[in-house]
């Protein structure tokens, strides 16, 4: 094996093989056979389609990151805007720290009947925790292969399971705290039986130059609506590595909105598998990057089946020497009639040195659908700054209107009102940092 | 049961593909299979100099170490390369001075092309240059054109009387070691066409190539090479057909288009080859690499193509806008049907400063066809002020075919504005209703309608080729509908 990062996940894998959670049952098989086939396809690499981009394997390699210790100590959330993005809103907050469950921090009481909030490890014997681990999706077998890793090292995570017609009353929160360097690997299982009913905010920081490998698993039944907004600040010397898959029942409805301000290198995975007739799924992001950052967002929405709905936008502001990436797909299978898939990508280079990658893709075998792409890159409108210093607007002013405005149409998709006026201050704040200015 | 026989006839139509007629023409062949034997006996049929049979031979040893490109949407059986002959050349003692000379057979599977060669040729003001299998039969108007400095005659006479041009651009915009068909062509190209526009001359009429594959078991493997310098314009017509085969022959050109400072090359192709049966047994693989070099300042190369043909079509005619101001534009349609498998695009790589690029494509799949646009736009760093457009747009007619779209967008100047956007649709209800109401049949509305969904390209065409493109369309979407 030449791949001297996967090489360090298999060591890990080796010593800690019995002590990982579920030693024994199930999960301890399927960690086998995910460890082995992870280490049969190696890290992902730029001669990879899927990953044409981004050079996982290259960033791994350089920064070689050791597992990250359980933190036991007292832990101070930092104190930054980000941090308290979503403080004001009434919601339950898990807490993670190095990817693992703190209770004493976390504050989630009192939840309706019918909802069953845990740790994972509590719930690995639970038939359904099963099913939703050991689900493949195979439309993007190179991007799925780092699930394997995944499933081989996950060592905490929130389940949350919401039995029929049950509504979750406020949002929930799970906040990942990277407080030590180092890779934790972490799995987040989430059920939404018939009619269910949650929204989930999921937001990582910290300033450690950690390794963030999260995949989280959701399944829609019936007529269920889930909104997940997730939010990513790391610091400069993270990796972030993260993969939502969702498959939605009949009728059902996924809002996905994901804004990633932060990490050197990261990659967004979304999968949506459309199962049952008449459902809906809005998967949007907004990202804003400067210095060297590189933020890939990766997307493959699969109609399995007829008259389903999914609309993709993802809008990002590039600064600095930063690289933004959209590789979406929109699969629509033979036989899934009426979809509607739309995927729009727009991105505004405000420095010189600033790259952008689109790779809009349908595949359809379908006739009676109705889909189409777009792609724009660009830089601000001169004539829309001159307009507004002839106003008397600052120019800084004027660019960061502009750039919000830019961003704005994208985050006004996030259906909770605070949390999308929570985004909103950030991005604003992005630029006013004067990390905005070329 | 009157269905069922208005399906046999409609299928008995299908069935015949207007060109899949073979001449019975006594053919020199090389042997069968690809050695270094076979690319000296090629060489030397052409009594090459030995600088361009070195070149040919490095290109073959490159080739052997190379893989067959998998990235494309297309499925086929491996390709047995030693299993096919390279090169066929019409039996032919003498040499021709007239077009009179020229065997009265050949001539007769021109006429059945319609391709205008002899006085009707005048009228259309179409300078031919015919290649049959591997070997170019005769360019016509070739007086007229040499009073104005063009030259315009086939590659092996090029490297005969112009070795210095040949040498200077040959392989200079599609390297020989550029991919796995562009190499395997470098080393056996066996003809192909050459045009040199002089300084500030614009060609006085349109050039074209016809290309015939008729041997059996042939590959053809044409080279063609056009450069236009400072300040001259060319339009260049490219037309292909095949006959009518069970087996799948190969097809595997390359075209290098150069524009020096302020010229301007037009290259039209319209390529009917044979598409393979309703099974999908037989077909051309038309595995084609075209790229442009827009070498000067201000230059353009604009690149026209109707495909309608073959069994599997791989081709992405690209433009290097590598002079200040220079501009490239793609202008396709691709129709296919049956079983047959596109996989076409274009890569428009912006080097220079104000560099303008458009690209329209409109894929129509019908049948049980596949038909992928795949395109790449790229701007780098020092390229100032770029723009780009890109339009592609996807038709599917009935419910067994496919389409996809697999556009790379990559910039790394701000400057730079590129838009891209796609939509996939089929034709509407309420079209073929208004159509039908009047007393339009099916399968005519069906032309009707996909004429005016390609327009924007029809448009680009020259006029000749304009009225040739609009029937192909509606022949080759007979019988997918109903």
């Amino acid at each position: 094996m030449n791949d001297k990062a996967a090489q360090i996940f298999a060591e890990t894998y080796d010593r800690e093989r019995a002590v990982l959670p579920g030693a024994g049952g199930w999960l301890a098989r399927r960690r086998d056979a995910a460890l082995k086939s992870f280490v049969e396809a190696g890290l992902p690499h730029r001669r990879l389609e899927e990953w044409k981009y981004t050079d996982l394997k290259q960033a791994l390699e350089k920064a070689a990151f050791v597992p990250a210790p359980a933190h036991e100590g007292a832990v101070v959330l930092p104190d930054t805007a980000v941090a308290s993005a979503f403080a004001a809103i009434d919601r339950h907050v898990v807490v993670f720290v190095n990817g693992r469950h703190r209770p004493d921090l976390s504050k989630a009481v009192r939840l309706p009947k019918g909802v069953e909030l845990h740790s994972l490890n509590d719930v690995l014997h639970e038939q359904w925790v099963k099913e939703l681990v050991e689900r493949r999706f195979d439309d993007a077998r190179q991007s799925e292969n780092v699930v394997d890793l995944n499933t081989a090292l996950m060592h905490d995570g929130a389940a949350l399971r919401i039995r029929k017609g049950v509504r979750l009353d406020k949002p929930l929160h799970l906040l990942f705290l990277a407080a030590d360097g180092g890779a934790s690997h972490t799995r987040n299982l989430i059920l939404l039986e018939e009619d269910a009913d949650a929204t989930i905010f999921e937001s990582h920081i910290g300033g450690a130059a950690a390794f963030a490998d999260i995949v989280t698993d959701v399944a829609l039944g019936d007529e269920a609506r889930l909104s997940h907004v997730k939010l990513q600040d790391e610091g400069a010397g993270a990796v972030h590595l993260a993969t939502l898959r969702t498959r939605l029942a009949a009728k059902s409805r996924l809002s996905s909105f994901t804004l990633t301000l932060g990490c050197g290198i990261s990659r967004t995975q979304n999968f949506v598998l459309f199962a049952g007739e008449g459902a809906q799924a809005h998967v949007n992001g907004a990202y804003a990057l400067k210095a060297a950052q590189h933020a890939d967002q990766f997307c493959v929405i699969d109609h399995a089946v007829p008259g389903c709905t999914s609309h993709t936008l993802f809008k990002g502001v590039l600064d600095g020497a930063s690289e933004g990436i959209f590789q979406g797909k929109v699969i629509v299978r033979p036989h899934a009639q009426k979809t509607d898939g739309r995927q729009m990508t727009h991105a505004l280079l405000l420095s010189r040195d600033a790259a952008m990658n689109a790779k809009p893709e349908l595949e359809i075998y379908a006739d009676d659908v109705q889909c189409a792409h777009g792609s724009t890159v660009g830089e601000l409108s001169r004539e829309a700054i001159f307009f507004l210093r002839s106003r008397g607007i600052p120019e800084m002013e004027a660019r960061q209107l502009l750039v919000s405005a830019f961003l704005d149409e994208a985050l006004d998709l996030v259906p909770h009102e605070a949390a999308r006026e929570a985004l909103k201050l950030l991005a604003a704040g992005w630029f006013a940092d004067g990390e905005g200015r070329a | 049961m009157a269905a069922v026989r208005e399906t046999v006839k409609t299928v008995g139509e299908v069935e015949k593909y207007k060109y899949g007629f073979t001449t019975d023409i006594e053919s020199d062949k090389a042997p069968l299979g690809l050695t270094e034997e076979t690319v000296r006996f090629i060489s030397a049929k052409k009594s090459e100099p030995g600088w361009l049979l070195e070149w040919r031979l490095a290109a073959f040893r490159r080739w052997l170490t190379m893989e067959e490109p998998k990235w494309a949407k297309v499925s086929y059986p491996p390709i047995d390369f030693q299993d096919a002959y390279y090169y066929a050349a019409p039996k032919q003692s003498v040499k021709l001075n007239s077009l009179d000379e020229v065997d009265p057979k050949l001539l007769e599977t021109y006429k059945k092309l319609g391709i205008p060669l002899t006085e009707q040729k005048m009228l259309a003001g179409v300078a031919v240059d015919a290649v049959f299998d591997s070997v170019s039969v005769v360019t016509t108007f070739k007086e007229k054109l040499r009073e104005v400095g063009v030259i315009f005659c086939p590659m092996s006479e090029a490297v005969r009387d112009h070795p210095e041009l040949v040498q200077k651009y040959l392989g200079s915009v599609v390297p020989t070691s550029d991919n796995f068909y562009a190499t395997l062509n470098s080393a056996v190209f066996s003809e192909g066409s050459f045009v040199y526009i002089p300084e500030g001359v614009r060609c006085p009429m349109e050039l074209s190539t016809y290309f015939r594959i008729n041997e059996k078991q042939t590959g053809q493997f044409e080279r063609t090479l056009i450069i236009a310098e400072k300040g001259s314009y060319v339009s260049y017509l490219e037309g292909c057909t095949a006959p009518q085969r069970d087996e799948n022959q190969l097809h595997a050109a390359v075209v290098e288009l150069v524009t020096l400072d302020d010229a301007e090359i037009k290259y039209s192709t319209v390529q009917n080859w044979y598409p393979g049966d309703e099974d999908g047994k037989g077909g051309i693989y038309n595995f084609v690499t075209k790229r442009g070099d827009c070498r000067g300042a201000n230059s353009k190369i604009s690149w026209t193509q109707v495909e309608t043909g073959s069994a599997i079509t791989w081709k992405y005619p690209s433009c290097i806008l590598r002079g200040d101001n220079s501009r490239g534009e793609f202008y396709s349609i691709a129709i296919s049907n049956g079983r047959q498998q596109v996989d076409s695009g274009t890569k428009m790589i912006h080097l220079g400063r104000n560099t303008s690029s458009r690209i329209v494509s409109k894929g129509i799949s019908a049948g049980r066809s596949s038909n992928t646009y795949r395109g790449l736009v790229s701007v780098h760093r020092k390229a100032e002020n770029v723009r780009n457009f890109t339009q592609c747009d996807s038709l599917l007619i009935g419910d067994r075919c496919s389409a996809h779209t697999v556009p790379y967008i990559e910039t790394k100047n701000p400057g730079a504005v590129l838009e891209h956007e796609a939509t996939t649709s089929k034709i509407s209800d309420d079209q073929m209703f208004y159509c039908r109401q009047r007393g339009i049949g099916e399968e005519e509305a069906v032309a009707l309608i996909v004429n005016g969904f390609c327009r924007d390209v029809l448009q680009q065409l020259p006029m000749e080729f304009a009225v040739e493109a609009q029937k192909l369309v509606g022949i080759s979407l007979e019988g997918s509908v109903g």
